[in-house]
């Protein structure tokens, strides 16, 4: 497969996890400006677990998943109480605080005559465990897709399930979730848990794709366009968001003649969907529509039923 | 049933209600009427737990519930509905009912996973029962925003049954509809009173709470103006003056 293509492939792979977990709050009613956190810490925390500690890739993934959802978990339970903007605002800051943490850190280790380790803004390299073991992109590629497929097959389940509509209802009308006997708090708490776990994959497959990973890759541009994603393409399915990145990377990155005006497109394109599609093109009214057209075509609709004469 | 003890709240200046008493008995379905800004909807907000009461107790059940959650309330076994419809307008009927099924019972650790994913095929069975309660079974796949107006408030009922409640609060549930419609919900009313669910009905429409409820109690500028049975309420001149005191509302 050509190079330039396998890389596309890759890249969009990485970005989607992190445009889901900023779609998962999104659907709980929260604007976080800091997903590129867990996505940095995703790529840092699995990038010393392979490089420094000479675990595998596989590994790493459950250990970091586990850590960024901790993380988060920790920054649902601070911002519980601060609502729309201001909890925009915190997320935000919290990135920021650590994007400077990983650039005022030096922790390097000498191994077999080489410092491994972050190393400030010089970040962190010689993520080599695909490398090492002969992985070539091609097969990274495969690796980030197929997990996307995983990813987004849960995610499908959880749309399906009781478990997505008690997130959308939160995102919808919290107080009336909340007379519903929903525990907003709790699953908010676990929202932001969860979604920090998913941004932080797409961390660990673009820190084993590029092998050298710098503090300002996670900065707010990120966590804006992670969050323009579901926005642009829509938040009434899973699928929304994974059009958004396609649209963006597969799009006016890949096409040759947008890409200097990239970022003039991409900001047109928000603009525009907001004023006249404010839920994205695969907003939750479509997907009905679309849901609906796709079941009569295949079963019969149910017999009307009589109605108990005590309520018609 | 439920106890209100005293119950005050106050917004800034505003005593929305104040140092009220009364209580609903087990199994009646019990009006609390009253011209507009009397309080009543201040008073389903704090049996709810919207808000907390800037003094007295409610008591459901024997259980103190003054500064519960509305999701501790609702656990409790208070449902209620919204003067202001509201309902998740981007989900279908069928699915506003299914994701309101959240009763203490349906929340067991046990069931937890079931619950998540979809629930029991009892728990769907049940969300059909209420479509047919609600004459709704032929709206299952519609979203609830689409729905005409008396079809929105015939559903908030259904969504308030679906928490498998002990008791519900009604907030002007026939506000809007016709003469027909108003009809049908007296008869649902009295089959919910026939399940053994106690209700409390906020109204405006006076024909059908006199006819359908046990006891009444009248709110003025947020106090008890009088209580007792519909024919009681129906000769009592404080009442009589407050509504003719706002025009007839
Ligand atoms: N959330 C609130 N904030 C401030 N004032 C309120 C609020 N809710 C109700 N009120 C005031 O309390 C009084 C009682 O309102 P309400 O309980 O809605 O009356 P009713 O339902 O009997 O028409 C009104 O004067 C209203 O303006
Ligand atoms: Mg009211």
């Amino acid at each position: 497969m050509d190079e330039h293509l396998v890389s596309i492939l890759t890249n969009i792979g990485g970005f989607t996890f992190i445009a889901l977990s900023a779609y998962l709050l999104l659907l709980t009613g929260e604007i976080s400006f800091g997903q590129q956190a867990f996505f940095g810490i995703g790529a840092y925390f699995s990038g010393i677990v392979t490089a420094m500690w000479g675990l595998s890739m596989w590994a790493a993934i459950p250990l970091t998943m586990l850590a960024a959802a901790f993380s988060a978990g920790l920054v649902g339970i601070i911002t519980i109480r601060l609502r729309g903007l201001y909890f925009s605002i915190a997320t935000l800051a919290f990135a920021e605080m650590v994007r400077l943490a990983l650039v005022g850190t030096t922790w390097q280790v000498k191994i077999d005559g080489e410092m491994i380790g972050p190393n400030g803004s010089e970040g962190l390299g010689n993520i080599r465990w695909a490398l090492d073991n002969n992985i070539e992109a091609n097969d990274f590629m495969w690796i980030v897709l197929i997990t996307l497929a995983i990813v987004m097959g849960l995610f499908f389940l959880m749309e399906r399930s009781r478990l997505g509509s008690i997130f959308r209802t939160i995102g919808a009308d919290r107080l009336l979730a909340e007379t519903q006997g929903i525990n907003v708090t709790a699953y908010k708490v676990a929202a932001t848990a969860l979604a920090g776990a998913i941004a932080s994959l797409g961390g660990i497959f673009y820190a084993h794709a590029q092998t050298h990973v710098y503090p300002e890759n996670f900065d707010v541009m990120l966590g804006v366009h992670s969050l323009a994603y579901g926005l642009i393409g829509g938040l009434g399915t899973a699928l929304g968001p994974l059009l958004g990145v396609i649209l963006d990377i597969g799009f006016l990155e890949a096409v040759e003649w947008v890409q200097g005006y990239r970022m003039i497109a991409f900001g047109g394109l928000v603009a525009v969907l907001l004023i006249f599609m404010p839920r994205g093109i695969l907003d939750e009214r479509r997907v009905h529509r679309l849901r609906m057209a796709f079941r009569t075509r295949k079963t019969e609709p149910p017999p009307a039923k009589t109605h108990d004469p005590a309520a018609s | 049933m439920l106890e209100i003890k005293t119950l005050s709240k106050h917004f800034g200046g505003v005593r929305a209600v104040d140092e009220l008493d009364f209580t609903v008995r087990q199994g009646e379905i019990f009006g609390l009427i009253g011209p507009n800004g009397s309080g009543k909807s201040t008073t389903v907000n704090l049996v709810t737990g919207i808000f907390p009461p800037t003094a007295g107790e409610i008591i459901f059940d024997g259980r103190d519930i003054t500064t519960a959650q509305p999701h501790v309330t609702l656990d409790a076994g208070i449902a209620r509905t919204f003067q202001n419809i509201r309902l998740f307008n981007n989900m279908t009927v069928w699915e506003n009912l299914w994701v309101a099924q959240n009763s203490a019972e349906d929340k067991k650790a046990t069931n937890l996973l079931s619950r998540w994913m979809g629930g029991s095929r009892k728990a769907k069975s049940q969300v059909e029962e209420y479509l047919e309660f609600s004459a709704l079974a032929d709206k299952r796949d519609e979203l609830a925003g689409n729905l005409a107006f008396g079809e929105q408030r015939r559903l908030e009922v259904a969504r308030a049954l679906a928490a498998k409640p002990k008791m519900v609060l009604l907030d002007e549930p026939a506000a809007g509809m016709n003469r027909e419609e108003v009809r049908a919900l007296d008869e649902r009313l009295r089959a919910l009173k026939a399940r053994g669910i106690t209700v409390l009905l906020v109204e405006h429409v006076m024909e059908l709470v006199m006819e359908v409820t046990d006891r009444i109690a009248v709110l003025n500028f947020g106090q008890k103006i009088a209580e007792g049975t519909p024919s009681e309420i129906q000769n009592n001149q404080a009442v009589k003056d407050a509504y003719l005191g706002t025009s007839g509302d």
